[in-house]
């Protein structure tokens, strides 16, 4: 089984609807700081939200990928970052993090972010969605979108709602060209 | 076993950081997990269905609620309007916010310095009271006003009669005024969720000046299932939707009747009108005389018949009454002798579109809306190919000429007979929901009925029939604050000396907020019932803090969804400790109770709901069960069945829409029962009854290289509550958005500052500047309803104390008669 995550940008409405609830329901124990996430100046949850201006401007949702290959994880000096072996998802096995903020730096993508009270490198899926991805059930992002742009299941189940989805649509995976094999499919049409 | 680092900071709850923390907000991650895993939660842990009121348009959510607290939203799969966005999904922030008001206050300094004391209930109602008495004594009831927003809206018609005053006004000038207008005119509808496009079956969506994303995410949900859906919008700055894969056309401010007029006209030359529709189904065959009113039987028959409109029968060659005629002609022209002998000249309402709509060529209109020949001709062939449906708009409070907009956008979709029809502009099944007050007479005397079988009678009516202020300006309007404001500043047409402000905002909401201000220094008494500390608070004699949606109980019919729905909100939640709010509808009563008793008595109040738990457990029982009760009359429901289903679902549809009923069998609220491309509703006003197009009339147009349309717009995160929460300090946009190109001819950079200066108002303000595509040239963009909060009550370090409200430019253009507002302006802008 490998997890992945889709995310449609023709359909999304930059509702943040995403956004607030990762924030809101992983990481309630921040959500009233005056900074929750000091190192991104952001919410403290796992989506973050960026306007590229190359002409027509575009929407980018940027959370963790999962890479298949995660530099983050080879960076790791204790093993604490690590590929899931049930279910493919990049994990963090806070009882070996050293905090060395080493896959902070890592991650090309910069989805990893320092809790300000734990000082974990904390990325997606945050605990509370980890424990519902555990359950079977789709995460927080996922059940929340009003505007059926996101899903998450098993790309290895050609019958699984995003493989069908992946199948019938044109997509791309965030920067190919790192080689880091993202399980994380932007839709482009 | 290993102890987690997480787990163990916060079983601990060591950190100086968590302990502002209620020991609660500790386990809802631990119980949240339990029921992922599929462990059946604890009765303390639910999901409660309710809807969200987050905005006005109150999707179907579920909260998690976790031991008393909200812990956790998401949508109900399977409702009408199923949520949710990035205000419901902050509603964890307010529910305990340390913003939120919680004690009833009353003013001890100056208007406007937001000096205040707490006082108890009693107190503060009974001094309200007694200064209402004094203000009826000296100026009658009607010199009491309230304005609202979409909450407590259904209540409003109680609190008219209850204050015995007719000036109840909401925000709706502000809104939807001008598009209900012309919804009304044109198509017999009302405010925007009565007609809608049919989302998940449309082919091809125009949205002109209306984005998706602004509210009511069940539209999202239904436009975004609809995998062959093509859409364009067209609009100064790009809306959200333009991030996907949409259409977006650039147009200049206050344009769009010129460019609608223009798709029109491509239709009609190229013939690609649906002639069958247009004869059967609307007046464009009507024949219209030389002073403009159509031609009717009784012109030309002794005694006929006023309401027998006259067209042209292909099949007879001679002059029918529409309703008996067999080929009414589209495009007759000629003479036509009246019972009088006189001839006149008659032509069809069609030609008259017709000629109206060849005034704007594309070339033509090219040079009014910036937007290309090309582009227009190729979507009008597109909408009429495609079949297309063009929304009917939403907030049109914009710049003035937006009641024509609508006109003709109507009058597009007419024009192709997409009506009523799978993926077309369809008519709203109505939920036939009982109002909460009705007139009635009995044995030869009046009665106000409420829903609960509560009867006041017609002597206690006070000033409930006495004109409305904005009605005696702008005859058709259905709501302008800004009336308001003229009575209270000039007692124009008579004196308003007390005001209610329950759930908005006028100062975010309305036009010209140095008037607003005006205003408010010369009330007599100024209530405001609100959740959060909103700038017009600084100005009250007496706050009253009101609960949130989550902890009330109500019935509503389901908003924009085309099948007949009702819902439920539940009592998710209690009020935090320590925060002593009240439902504004006992706040109402208990205030006239204390004031004039005889009133809340005859409309159903007794001194024992006094009594807060009194209240919730048996008035809102009698008013709720009134609701259940008349709905279960009208559409003759098993009520156990249904009460059940609308508790366990959230909702129950009472009606799947069906297409194909209006105007095909059923004849429209308009004068000629028909779809009315020429307004006889506008002609009898002494209104254009065609749209045409006029430069906005609510702002001097901007011309130096300096000057600029401000225009604003709402999105996704537009809410005067939401906007004041911790995640849209990171997720809301607080910057004036302005292009590229007119960046680069001014010598600025994103991020930079700038002051503006409203070109009307002089008003000025410092805001940040956000150089993106997103906006057309020579246009700035914000957000409204959201930044440039002043109450001195917020944190002085707000985050919404940046940016700026729009309204601080606009004047208070509002449109004759329609009645509805301009919120747009134009300013300079100096780089600092
Ligand atoms: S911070 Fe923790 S997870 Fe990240 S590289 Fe260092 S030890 Fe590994
Ligand atoms: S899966 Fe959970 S943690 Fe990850 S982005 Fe979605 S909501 Fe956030
Ligand atoms: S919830 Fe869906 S529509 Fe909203 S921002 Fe996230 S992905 Fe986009
Ligand atoms: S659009 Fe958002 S804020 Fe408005 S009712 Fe729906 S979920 Fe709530």
């Amino acid at each position: 089984m490998r997890l992945a995550y889709l995310w449609d940008s023709t359909k999304c409405i930059a509702c943040m609807a995403c956004v607030v609830s990762c924030a809101g329901s992983n990481y309630s124990e921040i959500m009233r700081f005056e900074e929750p996430n000091p190192m991104m100046k952001w919410l403290g949850g796992n989506i973050r939200v960026v306007i590229r201006e190359v002409g027509r401007p575009e929407l980018r949702l940027v959370s963790c990928f999962h890479c298949d290959k995660p530099p983050c994880v080879l960076v790791c000096p204790t093993r604490a970052s690590h590929i899931d072996r049930d279910t493919g998802l990049v994990l963090l096995d806070e009882t070996k993090c050293i905090g060395c903020k080493a896959c902070i730096v890592a991650c090309p993508y910069g989805a990893r972010w320092l809790h300000p009270t734990t000082l974990l490198p904390e990325k997606c899926p945050g605990p509370v969605c980890i424990d519902i991805i555990r359950g079977g059930r789709k995460p927080i992002c996922v059940s929340v979108c009003p505007a059926n742009a996101r899903d998450f299941g098993d790309i290895d189940d050609p019958n699984s709602s995003i493989s069908i989805k992946i199948s019938k649509s044109k997509s791309e995976r965030p920067l190919e060209l790192l080689g880091t094999e993202p399980k994380y499919f932007i839709v482009k049409g | 076993m290993k102890l987690k680092r997480r787990d163990f900071i916060k079983a601990a709850g060591l950190t100086a950081l968590t302990i502002s923390l209620p020991a609660s907000k500790v386990i809802v991650d631990s119980i949240r997990r339990e029921e992922a895993k599929g462990a059946s939660l604890a009765p303390e842990v639910r999901w409660v269905k309710t809807y969200c009121g987050m905005c006005g348009a109150l999707c179907g959510i579920e909260v998690l609620v976790n031991y008393g607290r909200p812990a956790g939203v998401r949508p109900i799969l399977g409702h009408p309007q199923p949520g949710l966005c990035g205000r419901s999904s902050s509603l964890k922030w307010l529910w305990d916010s340390p913003l939120r008001l919680k004690k009833p206050m009353k003013r001890v300094g100056e208007r406007g310095e937001a000096r205040f004391v707490e006082v108890d209930w009693d107190t503060a109602l009974n001094e309200i009271a007694s200064k209402l008495r004094s203000i009826v004594e000296k100026y009658g009831y009607k010199a009491i006003a309230i304005t609202h927003h979409d909450v407590w809206s259904y209540y409003m018609p109680l609190f008219s009669y209850l204050l015995g005053t007719p000036n109840v006004i909401s925000h709706v000038s502000m809104c939807h005024a001008n598009g209900t207008v012309a919804r009304g005119h044109v198509l017999g509808a009302g405010g925007p969720p009565t007609i809608d496009p049919d989302y998940e079956n449309a082919s091809y969506l125009l949205l002109i000046g209306r984005t998706l994303s602004t509210a009511s995410m069940g539209v999202v949900n239904r436009a975004t299932s609809n995998e062959k859906l093509r859409i364009v919008v067209v609009d100064p700055r790009m809306p959200e939707v333009g991030f996907g894969n949409v259409e977006w056309v650039p147009i200049i401010p206050g344009t769009d009747a010129a460019f609608v007029l223009s798709l029109i006209h491509v239709i009609i030359e190229e013939g690609l009108y649906d002639a069958e529709f247009l004869k059967r189904y609307t007046n464009a065959p009507f024949l219209i005389k030389p002073d403009e009113s159509p031609l009717t039987e009784a012109d030309i028959i002794e005694g006929g018949d006023t309401r027998k409109y006259l067209v042209w029968d292909l099949k007879v060659n001679g002059l029918v009454d529409h309703k008996a005629a067999a080929d009414p002609d589209l495009l007759y022209t000629g003479k036509v002798k009246l019972k009088d002998d006189r001839e006149i000249d008659v032509k069809t309402a069609f030609i008259l579109l017709k000629e109206r709509a060849s005034k704007y060529k594309p070339e033509e209109a090219e040079k009014i809306t910036g937007v290309d020949a090309r582009t227009i001709r190729r979507i009008a062939r597109e909408f009429a190919l495609y079949r297309g449906v063009a929304d009917d708009t939403w907030y049109t409070a914009k710049n003035g000429n937006d009641y024509d907009n609508v006109r003709a956008i109507l009058i597009l979709n007419t024009l192709i007979g997409n009506i009523d029809k799978p993926g077309g502009l369809c008519y709203a099944e109505s939920a036939r929901f009982p109002s909460i007050i009705t007139v009635r007479t009995i044995e030869g005397k009046r009665y106000a009925e409420t829903v609960y079988d509560a009867r006041m009678p017609e002597e206690l009516f006070g000033d409930v029939g006495a004109p409305r202020v904005d009605r005696v300006k702008y005859r058709l309007t259905p709501s302008t604050f800004d009336a308001i404001l003229d009575a209270i500043i000039k007692e124009d047409p008579y004196p308003i000396k007390a005001l209610f402000v329950i759930g908005t905002s006028p100062i975010m909401r309305d036009m010209n907020t140095s008037k607003v201000i005006e205003a408010y220094k010369k009330l007599d008494l100024l209530v405001i019932i609100n959740i959060l500390p909103q700038e017009d608070v600084d100005y009250a004699d007496y706050v009253l803090p009101d609960t949130i949606f989550l902890e009330r109980d109500e019935i509503r019919s389901t908003k924009w969804t085309l099948h007949a729905s009702v819902q439920v909100e539940n009592r998710v939640i209690i009020p935090p400790e320590g925060y002593d709010v009240r439902d504004a509808l006992w706040v109402m009563f208990e205030i006239v109770r204390r004031a004039f008793p005889e009133r809340a008595v005859a409309l159903g109040w007794s001194s024992e709901y006094a009594n807060y738990k009194k209240y919730e457990e048996e008035f809102l029982h009698k008013l709720n069960e009134g609701i259940i009760s008349k709905l279960v009359a009208t559409w003759k429901l098993d009520k156990e069945a249904f009460t059940r289903e609308l508790n366990e679902k959230g909702y129950y549809i009472l009606k799947r829409k069906e297409y194909y009923v209006r105007p095909y069998k059923t004849a429209l609220g308009t004068p000629s029962g028909k779809i009315e491309i020429y307004s006889l509703t506008a002609l009898a006003n002494k209104l254009d009854p065609l749209p045409d197009y006029s430069p906005p009339p609510a702002y001097t147009l901007p011309k130096a290289p300096n000057e600029f349309y401000l225009v604003n717009g709402k999105g996704p995160l537009t809410s005067v509550h939401a906007s004041l929460m911790e995640p849209m300090k990171y997720v809301g946009d607080r910057s004036i958005w302005m292009n590229p190109r007119d960046a680069e001819r001014l010598g600025i950079r994103d991020g930079d500052l700038i002051e503006l200066e409203g070109i009307d108002t002089r008003a000025k303000a410092v805001a940040r500047v956000k150089v993106t595509n997103r906006v057309r040239e020579g246009v700035l963009f914000v957000y409204s309803q959201m930044w440039g909060r002043r109450s001195k009550l917020l944190p002085q370090n707000h985050f919404a104390r940046e940016g700026i409200n729009p309204h601080w430019f606009s004047k208070d253009y509002v449109v004759p008669i329609v009645g509805g507002g301009a919120s747009n302006s134009s300013v300079r802008v100096r780089k600092l």
